[in-house]
């Protein structure tokens, strides 16, 4: 293994196994070292993420451990995001994500941002008790994509149509995707509204926002 | 014939019944609609914080043939709000929720008002059950606790505490103890003004969260030392965990309430077979009783029936615009039987 390989796997199980402090600190040798820092994320700390997510899939981790993990790769990537060159080339594919009005759980739905943006999502959060007009005007202001929306509670989940009324009554509708996901939804109750795809949890999303938008694997990257 | 709280007592004991009860106990567990606000004239968010319209609305609840119970508070956000969070009343469809937590980490609990249930909300639901006490009998009155765990994540970020469980290890387990000492205290107060059963409900602290070692550690526990420090002198104790229970079973089985109860993601039929001793209740889709028909609920309150569910409930908290048709199908149904 090259001392670069053996960095990169340093900052992999780094993120895997959750220690922040041991992350930032490779990430810091990893720079110190000369080497880019795009392949530090990609293949690095993207890398231990997205073994963290299968890990997730094949219930070793919860969600109390994805998110500490998250936290080791978010800790490297501000260490290596200021090295990154700058690049004209493409863009990256804009979301809009937050749970909807009347409900405050947002765990989930932190969950999905953090597997979309591993898999290099601009995600705007909107947060928790989201007034549902504001994710049809933020998706409009920020020209993006595809919105999604999460709740908890039976009580809420309406909100999750009154969007897609809006959309549609803003015209709208046809150049936004709309994903939604949480406890009491399921792919019955999307198909009911209208929305153009449900996921049961957070690595399903990103398979989802991939497959709505027509992305191929290779078409991403976390810049 | 069993009246319902005689019914509800041999259930709850283990004992045989003449049919299965039926119940949806309040707190997370909703069981008011629009449409019985409308018939009673009695609505949220009034109900919250006074307690006359309190009882009265869960008086409703069973006058219109929709449970067998009454049930107080509406919601789960009593608990934060006593010890200091801020708390928007919602509205009548949205539930009151925490809008402003009081400490930041796990660390700085000592911040946290304790409750006093001489005052507040607290004050409120007590004095409800109170009146439920004096005005009625022969039905179950049933005060609700939000759980530890669901109480430890309304009054700091749960994000953070979900975290400092594994990185503050120390310091969570003793923010779990104050806080389960105040729950302890307002379940004791609940139980000494009447109420005959408590419903604890946990919904921020699943096996799918937590994982099997973290919900062992810190849901089990400290729903059990709730559970444990509450009087004898009470017909029973409800439990409800949210999610998905294949990666607990064995935990779920630890808890010491007398009755287990699961949201529609948990096939009735499987948890039976994995808790073969338990008194189980559940769990009839809300999402079916908001958009199905009738007939539907029938046939899934038969489902749970068959599956080996004690006591047949809505499997979650009931959307506020559930048609009350619907809602009374379950009962209606049970009774055919």
């Amino acid at each position: 293994m090259s001392a670069k390989e053996e960095l990169l796997k340093r900052l992999s199980d780094g993120v895997v196994d959750m220690e922040e402090d041991d992350v930032a600190e490779t990430a810091q040798e990893y720079l110190d070292a000369g080497y880019p820092a795009f392949d530090g994320i990609m293949e690095g700390l993207v890398d231990g993420m997205n073994r963290a997510g299968q890990l997730y899939e094949e219930e070793e981790y919860f969600v109390t451990d994805v998110l500490l993990c998250s936290d080791a790769m978010y800790a490297g990537l501000e260490i290596l995001r200021p090295y990154l060159p700058e690049e004209a080339g493409e863009t990256k594919h804009k979301g809009v994500i937050g749970v909807v009005e009347g409900d405050t759980h947002d765990i989930g739905k932190n969950l999905v941002k953090i597997m979309l943006e591993t898999a290099g999502f601009d995600m705007i959060d909107l947060g928790r008790d989201v007034p549902l007009r504001k994710f049809v005007d933020t998706a409009r202001e920020e020209g993006a994509e595809f919105i999604c929306m999460s709740t908890l509670m039976t009580t809420t989940m309406g909100g999750m149509q009154d969007v897609i009324r809006i959309l549609e009554e803003e015209g709208m509708r046809q150049q936004m995707k709309v994903m939604i996901g949480g406890g009491p939804v399921s792919q019955k109750y999307a198909d009911k509204i209208g929305a153009d795809g449900y996921s049961q949890n957070a690595v399903e999303a990103v398979k989802l926002a991939k497959r709505l938008l027509n992305i191929t694997n290779d078409g991403l990257g976390m810049r | 014939m069993l009246t319902p709280k005689e019914r509800l007592k041999r259930i709850m004991e283990g004992k045989e019944a003449d049919r299965p009860a039926c119940i949806c106990p309040g707190g997370m567990m909703n069981m008011v609609t629009e449409e019985l606000m409308e018939e009673v004239k009695v609505c949220l968010p009034e109900a919250h914080t006074d307690a006359r319209k309190m009882a009265e609305l869960a008086k409703a609840v069973y006058a219109r043939g929709c449970f067998e119970n009454y049930g107080v508070p509406f919601c789960m956000t009593v608990e934060a709000e006593e010890m200091g969070a801020i708390v928007d009343m919602g509205t009548r469809i949205y539930e009151p929720h925490v809008v402003k937590y009081v400490i930041n980490s796990v660390s700085e609990f000592e911040k946290l008002s304790p409750v006093d249930v001489k005052k507040g909300r607290a004050k409120v639901v007590l004095d409800a059950i109170r009146i439920l006490k004096e005005e009625t009998e022969d039905v179950p009155i049933v005060g609700n606790l939000t759980g530890p765990v669901s109480t430890a994540g309304s009054v700091m970020e749960p994000v953070v505490f979900y975290k400092e469980l594994r990185k503050k290890n120390k310091e969570a387990h003793a923010y779990m103890e104050f806080i389960t000492d105040q729950l302890t205290a307002f379940g004791r107060a609940q139980i000494a003004a009447g109420a005959d059963v408590i419903a604890i409900s946990d919904p921020s602290g699943t096996g799918e969260i937590l994982g099997p070692k973290y919900f062992e550690e810190f849901a089990v526990t400290y729903i059990n030392r709730l559970l444990d420090s509450l009087q004898k002198e009470k017909m029973g104790t409800i439990v409800h965990i949210c999610g998905q229970m294949s990666p607990v079973y064995r935990e779920v089985d630890g808890i010491h309430s007398n009755v287990l109860s699961f949201d529609s993601v948990v096939p009735m039929k499987e948890a039976r077979e994995h808790l073969k001793s338990r008194v189980l209740m559940g769990n009839v889709s809300t999402y079916a009783l908001e958009f199905a028909d009738q007939e539907k609920v029938k046939t899934l309150t038969r489902g749970c029936v068959k599956n080996g569910s004690d006591i047949i409930s809505p499997a979650c908290g009931l959307g506020m615009k559930s048609p009350l048709a619907n809602v009374q199908a379950i009962l209606a149904c049970l009774k055919e039987v």
